[in-house]
């Protein structure tokens, strides 16, 4: 204790003094994402900050892969934007290789494999990849920041991931609900509860906020929406 | 010897007996409580007739809102107020118990209690505890010899000056004041500008947010202005979240007749003598 | 979690890293300091007063920490008042240095102060007392303190003279304190300076667009 409080001479300092650099920064960031039947929908807070600051109010976490493929990035904002540089680019070699599209399932095994390459010095994000599979049907990939890959048909990551979850749990997986009706989410539902429960992470996070984009994925391709957050 | 009719009167003071053993959990390597601290904008200036305080009513703990809307202008005497941000629970007691030497002060001098009285009370314990009471306040108050702004630090050191903010939203607040305040303004000039100073901290500084709460003291009278501008309005929900009856599972189920409770008898208890 | 900024400017202790001057000259002693206090990065006050009443003839130039040095001249203002209503007049200089020395040194491992006592008494006139960390005491003639001084203490061997007048001392501890000012990021605002002699103190403040200027435009 006293230790601290004593004066430093910094010229008769003996021991070294080493400063540990952290190449990490978390830049927050929560994202959302609902598939339903014949669609899926994503959403991701507009706002990116580090510490104690906003260092802008108007950044898109969300990174359209094709036509029918979209990633959800938040965690570390470098990684994500070397992250999304390499995808973008094995998404042209696959292309020009086999003249076709990367279909959204092929697109998530080989998320999969680049994070697990940096096994020991992980992209600090969390991921989100939504799309179409090869049925039509909307579907979401959620990843750990190694590779580690699920399908599901809701998720919510990022900062505000843990007060999320229960949410859509609870609203679209029926969870804990006696007499609910296990009935597939429309559009329309999936949107407003996604515009919900943003509403609700706003309030709570401080990472969360100032707007939210959307993309909503359909066999007719994506549509854009963005809808206003707190701003404080 | 305490029962429980005759209870100890505890030691005053800080209480360090659980010290050595939370040392040792610690190193064992167990994660200890972290203390609700106010990520914070607080100000305050002194105007034509006296000074106004400001504080927003965000209350953090590390990355999560735990209030959204806490009281920081605390109560010191009727002519003083004080901003507290820091480790809400030393801001709250510190400011509660200068409040009560405060008003024993007054009843022994029979006077309005001075501003540089409690500032002295306050940064010779803080300074006492070496920071680790860790109370940033911003003091204001008018007496006899006008109005005065202190801002005090966790250490003990005090400034006076015309304008001061403190907090984590300080930087963006002392911009504002640095920008656009004079000498001699009126009061609702006074007003707009530490509402504009808090909503910059609440607007640009994370651990800031929710509504502006404002303080104008007066020689002769206070106007605590709690909620004085809802910065942010809540969004509006889309659906409703209302469930039908029947949506909780009901696990067991008991039904107590009223008339069956009988009324319990307790014989009496010898005191305890030894 | 990483948070980048753990505010530790909030936390951090603030201090006064400073230029603080005492200079004797016939007749008095003059004090000047500068009027910046930190906090990390961050300037928390850019009008400070470091020159300290101690007594109505003695007055101290505080570096450091902000709240150790308030918090010693407050103790030694209150021990000196005391000591003058027992003594029916003013305390000596070299008193006030003592009981300000008695105070650094024996709290020498928990307080991070240097501090100038300079004052005028009937004994032996203008006075200027050096008390660095660690409670050392020594009168000089001219003594320059804080994180600025190291810049200029070439400049004070080479300009200080015994028994300047009035003036010539005030111009001196003005360039001094500027040319200390301009070098050392942790020192800044304006000028302040105390002019101590039989007659009491006379206040000056030289504002920051005031200061002489040298060779520089």
């Amino acid at each position: 204790m006293s230790l601290a409080l004593r004066p430093s001479f910094p010229d008769y300092e003996s021991v070294s003094k080493h400063n540990n650099f952290n190449p990490y920064s978390d830049n927050g960031g929560s994202v959302v994402a609902i598939a339903g039947d014949d669609f899926v929908v994503v959403g991701a807070d507009t706002r990116l900050s580090a510490g104690f600051s906003i260092y802008t109010r108007e950044q898109s976490k969300l990174f359209p892969l094709s036509a029918n493929t979209v990633l959800g990035c938040s965690g570390c904002w470098c990684d994500t934007l070397t992250l999304t540089r390499i995808l973008k680019s094995r998404m042209q070699m696959y292309q020009q290789e086999h003249n076709k599209t990367m279909s959204t399932t092929a697109c998530a095994q080989m998320l999969s494999i680049i994070l697990y390459y940096k096994r020991f010095f992980p992209y600090y994000i969390s991921n989100m990849l939504v799309g179409l599979d090869d049925e039509g049907k909307g579907c979401v990939y959620s990843y750990d920041p190694v590779g580690h890959c699920e399908r599901r048909t809701f998720r919510a990551s990022g900062s505000a991931g843990a007060l999320l979850q229960p949410l859509l749990d609870n609203q679209i997986g029926k969870k804990n609900m006696l007499n609910a009706k296990e009935e597939p989410v429309s559009k329309e539902a999936a949107l407003s509860i996604l515009k919900d429960v943003f509403i609700s992470a706003a309030e709570r996070d401080i990472y969360t906020g100032d707007s939210i984009l959307i993309n909503i994925i359909t066999k007719d391709g994506t549509t854009e929406e963005t809808f206003q957050l707190r701003r404080d | 010897m305490s029962s429980v009719l005759c209870p100890e009167i505890p030691s005053p003071g800080f209480s360090f007996e659980n010290c050595h053993r939370n040392a040792m959990l610690e190193a064992k390597g167990l994660a200890m409580p972290k203390a609700q601290k106010t990520g914070t904008t607080i100000v305050g200036i002194i105007y034509k007739d006296g000074v106004i305080l400001g504080a927003d009513t965000r209350a953090t703990e590390d990355t999560t809102v735990a209030d959204k809307n806490c009281e920081k202008i605390h109560y010191l005497a009727p002519n003083m107020y004080c901003c507290g941000a820091g480790t809400a629970a030393d801001t709250e007691m510190t400011t509660q118990m200068v409040a009560s030497q405060l008003e024993l002060h007054r009843l022994y001098t029979n006077r309005v209690a001075r501003v540089a009285t409690a500032k002295q009370i306050l940064k010779q314990y803080l300074f006492r505890y070496q920071g680790y009471i860790g109370a940033a306040l911003v003091l204001g108050g008018v007496d006899s010899t006008g109005p005065h702004l202190y801002s005090i630090h966790p250490h003990g050191s005090t400034d006076k000056l015309p304008y001061c903010t403190m907090g984590s939203g300080s930087l963006a607040a002392i911009a504002v004041f640095e920008s656009r305040w004079k000498e001699n303004m009126d009061e609702a000039e006074g007003i707009q500008l530490v509402r504009d100073a808090i909503a910059a901290g609440i607007f640009n500084d994370l651990g800031s947010g929710s509504n502006v709460d404002v303080c104008i003291i007066r020689k002769g009278s206070v106007d605590y202005k709690r909620t004085y501008d809802e910065a942010n309005k809540k969004g509006e929900k889309q659906n409703s979240y209302k469930y039908a009856k029947g949506t909780t599972a009901v696990l067991t189920t008991k039904v107590v007749d009223i008339e069956e409770v009988a009324v319990r008898s307790i014989d009496l208890e010898r005191m305890d003598t030894a | 979690m990483v948070l980048e900024s753990d505010n530790d400017w909030m936390n951090a202790a603030h201090s006064t890293g400073t230029s603080i001057m005492a200079a004797e000259f016939k007749g008095g002693v003059v004090i000047g300091a500068d009027s910046r206090t930190t906090t990390g990065a961050y300037i928390a006050n850019r009008v400070t007063d470091k020159l300290t009443k101690v007594t109505e003839h003695i007055y101290c130039c505080r570096s450091g920490s902000a709240a150790d040095t308030q918090a010693i001249s407050d103790i030694v203002s209150y021990h000196l008042g005391f000591h003058g209503m027992e003594l029916g007049e003013e305390p000596l200089v070299e008193v006030g240095a003592n009981v300000f020395k008695e105070l650094c040194y024996n709290y020498r491992d928990s307080l991070m102060a240097g501090i100038l006592v300079a004052g005028w008494d009937k004994k032996k006139g203008g006075q200027v007392y050096s008390i660095p960390i660690g409670g050392m005491c020594v009168r000089q003639s001219v003594s320059i303190g804080g994180s600025g001084s190291s810049y200029v203490y070439g400049y004070v061997d080479a300009n200080y003279k015994q028994d300047m007048t009035q003036e010539e001392c005030v111009k001196f501890v003005t360039n001094t304190l500027a040319l200390a000012m301009s070098r050392d990021g942790s020192s800044g605002g304006v000028v302040r300076l105390g002019i101590i002699s039989e007659k009491g103190i006379e206040r000056k403040v030289i504002l920051g667009t005031e200061l002489p200027k040298f060779y520089q435009e």
